[in-house]
């Protein structure tokens, strides 16, 4: 043959191209009936976009979870309904080179630079009435030397020895003590470092007094006269403080006598060099270079990692602590729920001049005034209603929900598949007795009856096992069609005359009807099985969603959706369902699409149907 | 025929009870005791004797230790209960919701009425479009409008329904602001008449657009294939061979054939509805049957949710009764006695 022949490319292959001409004989030419399903399959366009796309999201929720991990019982205030987001670490360009001053808050940073201008990044919508981005003018025009971040309001210091505080100032975040304010001739206290907790702020001056102020209701903000005039640092936690004193003993400084922070260890009483405060955690330094760590230690803050070279500085995270080495290498420690405790590598090459760490993020400062950043950056599909994470939710709950259909179509075809085999072949009173329960069975109201077992039976029974019930529920409510399908197949079958041969052989009834008979009615399960794979998701994600399935903490991506039915939600907080919805609605689409194609191919009848 | 129904209605009343008795021991699988309920307020004043023996005597006159089959008879009404009268089912008692505070009755009637009629409305809406739409889907099998539907039905029936009710609150509600997001009337509003009517289908118009919405999908896939099958029948070629104009062909000798396994989809997806609409009305706060079942379900109000349980099953079957029987009125060919 002179004319080159073009080679099928793997698109064509896939997707097909009916429309060429084919020689007589290769169109003729006999098929065996599987070769020719599966070409019929593949040829079928939609089909092929099902099972691609079927297959990709399984594979997605098969592998996924293996690589993100889920805290079923987490939930974190300062995460609660945070819109996809990616630039929690995004340092603005005007800050690069030019850092003065970072404060990373819960799902926001602010910094200021050099020239005394401040910069806000990341989410900085509180609440529906209060946005932190929303810099005060007075700010805007002075030069501010130094910023702090609470958890829902910011401190900044300018170089007059002004303090500004935006965000939340309704519980008396922004009652700035008198000693403080320079308006009073008076006053030669100069402010050098701000600190914020949980709606408090405070202050320390270079006269060593110390200032707290805020809300006062739960946290610790009084401070002992004896210790006034002899301060070096304060570090503030959620609700309490600690002092750093100038004979480098660590003290308590509040009012309050006997809490987690109060007791601080012997060691801690000389030789202080830093202090620094997690969420709910204190830690110092001392001069050798040993860490110490007290308090609520609940995200194994004590755990600090063997290093060569001897700690100078510490800075806390929320459940965290990053310290700067004397070499200029840096470590974290503790929680590493969003990698805020992972030092990326190219962190340490030692040329660290100081870090910015608070809640989730961590900000290296390197001696040419780059920025190394590691932490949380953000949630890229947002969070729900108790701060956990949408996508993680979303990858967790793909899983559950296929495995619970899948499982429960298989118990589905399981038993479909025995009975009806049972019926069809020896009729007679057992067929009778088959299809009566089957009719008992297919005649209750699905739905309100799955809502009973789940209601009764659900209630006292751990999830673990609520989840197995489902999984049985749906599949002993589900056979019914199977079993009617497999029994007339059968019925059909069972008249042909390899059947009457097999029986002259004196084969076992059993292996004529599961080895022999059974083959020819394969195709036409797998039709019913998979459009039934997606009818029994569609039915565990229904009963999920009306509460009565797959309970939270568990993620499905039924239950994710049954916070949602409210305007609020729908609205304001569209990423909790759009997420979720879309990748249910896709993967059942692909499911139906794919048993269509197959039934197309299995059926050449059914064609254009 | 008549002997046929006979034997169908007995059947139907055997598997009543059948599954009647099984709701019913289902019910009693639940760990409750009404005679330690109605004398827990008495247990700290009184001795534990004499509490004792008060609630073996209660637990006696409510007869909660006879076997459990003679309590079902009880409930059902078919043997007279303590005293002597029967008050079961089948005398109307549908017992007594202690949510409520009322009989079961009393509760259910509002409710059924709403639902009934979301219900109707919607199948009356779905019926009247996917009709049409399945029957020139078939007629024009293979167009780019027919592919088109083709593949939105598949989106449309794979989409579970309380999925597409979020995104019409979103469109309809939050965005456009047409319909009200949830409700059954506007709250504090007196509205008689024609006005009080307007005011209820503003706010089940957003429902009664999802519920028809959902059933689009599969029923309009449904009627398309059942019209094909009746196109590609000998006789239509024989009308169009003798020149029988093209709509009579369609309406006339196809339709009649197709309309066979349509009536069947229609009575059980309309008896599917009843059930079904468990998820609209919990997603719009409509109060109706299904959000009442939840309701009587979450507050472990277990009398009303056997009361509806019962309600659905009978509906179920009555259902499955009259779709073996339609076959027959629909198509003369189709003997079902035989």
């Amino acid at each position: 043959m002179s004319e080159k022949k073009k080679k099928p490319s793997l698109l064509t292959h896939l997707f097909g191209n009916r429309n060429k001409e084919i020689d007589i004989l290769v169109e003729e030419q006999i098929q065996s009936p599987g070769r020719m399903m599966l070409e019929n399959f593949l040829h079928n366009r939609l089909g092929m976009v099902g099972l691609i796309g079927f297959l990709a999201i399984f594979l997605f929720v098969l592998i996924a979870p293996n690589f993100v991990p889920i805290n079923l019982g987490s939930s974190d205030a300062t995460q609660t309904h945070v819109p996809p987001t990616n630039g929690m670490l995004r340092v603005p360009n005007e800050m690069k080179g030019k850092v003065q001053a970072i404060a990373p808050g819960p799902t926001f940073g602010v910094g200021c630079n050099t020239d005394g201008d401040v910069y806000i990044w990341g989410y900085t919508k509180i609440t529906d009435k209060i946005d932190v981005g929303n810099i005060p003018d007075k700010v805007k025009k002075a030069n501010i030397i130094d910023v702090a971040a609470g958890y829902d309001h910011i401190v900044a210091l300018d170089d007059k020895n002004n303090l500004y505080v935006w965000g939340n100032t309704r519980l008396g975040q922004d009652r700035i003590p008198g000693e403080l304010k320079s308006s009073r001739p008076s006053a030669q206290k100069k402010v050098t470092q701000i600190e914020a907790g949980y709606q408090i702020s405070g202050a320390l001056t270079n006269t060593g007094e110390a200032y707290f102020w805020g809300n006062g209701n739960m946290a610790d903000i009084d401070v002992k006269k004896e210790y006034q005039g002899r301060i070096q640092k304060i570090a503030i936690a959620t609700y309490n403080y600690i002092l750093l004193l100038d004979d480098g003993s660590v003290v308590y400084g509040g009012l309050q006598k006997n809490n987690a922070f109060t007791r601080i260890p012997e060691n801690l009483k000389s030789g202080v060099v830093d202090i620094a405060a997690s969420g709910d955690t204190m830690a110092a330094v001392t001069e050798n270079g040993k860490i110490t760590v007290w308090g609520n230690i609940t995200h194994k803050e004590d755990q600090v990692p063997e290093t060569e070279s001897k700690p100078i500085e510490i800075y806390g995270g929320r459940y965290h602590y990053t310290a700067l080495m004397e070499n200029g290498d840096v470590i974290s420690w503790g929680d590493n729920e969003h990698g805020q405790s992972a030092v990326t590598a190219n962190v340490n090459s030692g040329d660290i001049e100081t870090v910015f760490a608070g809640f989730y993020q961590n900000y290296a400062v390197t001696k040419d005034g780059g920025v190394h950043t590691w932490g949380l950056s953000g949630h890229p599909l947002g969070t729900d209603d108790l701060g956990r994470d949408i996508l993680t939710r979303i990858i967790h709950g793909g899983k559950t929900t296929m495995t619970v259909g899948a499982i429960a179509e298989i118990i589905a075809i399981i038993v479909g598949v025995v009975l009806g085999a049972l019926a069809g072949y020896f009729g007679g009173t057992t067929d009778l007795l088959i299809m009566r329960v089957a009719e008992i069975i297919g005649g209750l109201p699905f739905l309100p009856f799955a809502l009973l077992l789940s209601a009764i039976i659900g209630t006292r029974i751990d999830v673990q096992m609520r989840m197995y019930l489902i999984m049985v529920v749906l599949g002993l409510l589900s056979w019914t069609g199977i079993c009617r399908l497999i029994r007339a197949q059968i019925l059909a079958e069972r008249e042909k005359e390899f059947v009457l041969a097999a029986q002259a052989m004196g084969v076992k009834e059993g292996t004529i009807i599961f080895k022999h008979i059974l083959p020819n009615v394969l195709s036409i399960l797998l039709v019913q099985a998979t459009l039934g794979f997606a009818t029994c998701m569609l039915t565990e994600s229904t009963l999920s969603y009306l509460g009565f399935g797959i309970t939270p903490p568990t993620p499905t991506w039924g239950n994710m959706l049954s916070g949602a039915n409210n305007s609020i939600v729908i609205q304001q907080y569209w990423w909790r369902w759009v997420f979720p919805a879309s990748i249910f609605g896709i993967c059942t689409i692909c499911i139906n699409l794919m048993g269509d194609a197959i039934r197309d191919a299995v059926d050449p009848k059914s064609i254009g149907r | 025929m008549r002997k046929y129904i006979f034997k169908r209605i007995l059947y139907l009343i055997v598997v009543f009870f059948i599954v009647s008795l099984l709701m019913y021991f289902l019910y009693n699988l639940i760990p409750s005791d009404p005679a330690r309920n109605q004398l827990e307020a008495l247990k700290s004043s009184l001795k534990p004797e004499v509490y004792q023996q008060m609630y073996a005597d209660l637990r006696k006159q409510m007869g909660l230790d006879d076997p459990i089959i003679v309590r079902y008879a009880r409930w059902m009404g078919l043997i007279p209960d303590l005293n002597g009268k029967f008050n079961g089912l089948l005398e109307g008692n549908f017992g007594f919701s202690e949510f409520f505070k009322k009989d079961v009755i009393d509760v259910v009637v509002e409710p059924m009425k709403t639902t009934i009629f979301i219900n109707i409305f919607a199948t009356i809406m779905a019926l009247g479009i996917t009709i049409p739409l399945g029957i020139y889907c078939a007629v024009h099998k293979g167009s780019k409008f027919d592919n088109f539907t083709q593949v939105f039905t598949i989106v449309g029936y794979s989409i579970p329904v309380y999925i597409i009710a979020l995104i019409f609150i979103f469109l309809f509600a939050v965005i456009l602001r047409w319909f009200p997001v949830s409700g059954m009337g506007t709250p504090g509003a007196n509205y008689t008449g024609i006005r009080a009517m307007l005011d209820r289908l503003y706010y089940f118009a957003l429902p009664l657009i999802v519920m028809t919405f959902g059933s689009l999908g599969g029923m309009t896939r449904y009627v398309r294939a059942a019209m094909i099958d009746a196109l590609s029948m000998d006789h239509i070629k024989t009308a169009r061979a003798k020149g029988v104009k093209e709509k009579t062909v369609i309406y006339s000798h196809a339709w009649r054939n197709a309309l066979l396994p349509v009536v069947t989809l229609i009575i059980s997806w309309f008896l599917g509805i009843f059930s079904g609409s468990v998820v609209i009305e919990n997603t719009f706060n409509i109060n109706g049957m299904g959000s009442l079942y939840i309701k009587g379900l979450n507050n472990h109000d277990y009398e009303l949710a056997l009361a509806m349980q019962m309600f659905y099953t009978v509906v179920s079957l009555v259902g499955a009764l009259i779709m073996d029987l339609s076959y027959g009125l629909v198509d003369p060919r189709v003997h079902v006695d035989k």
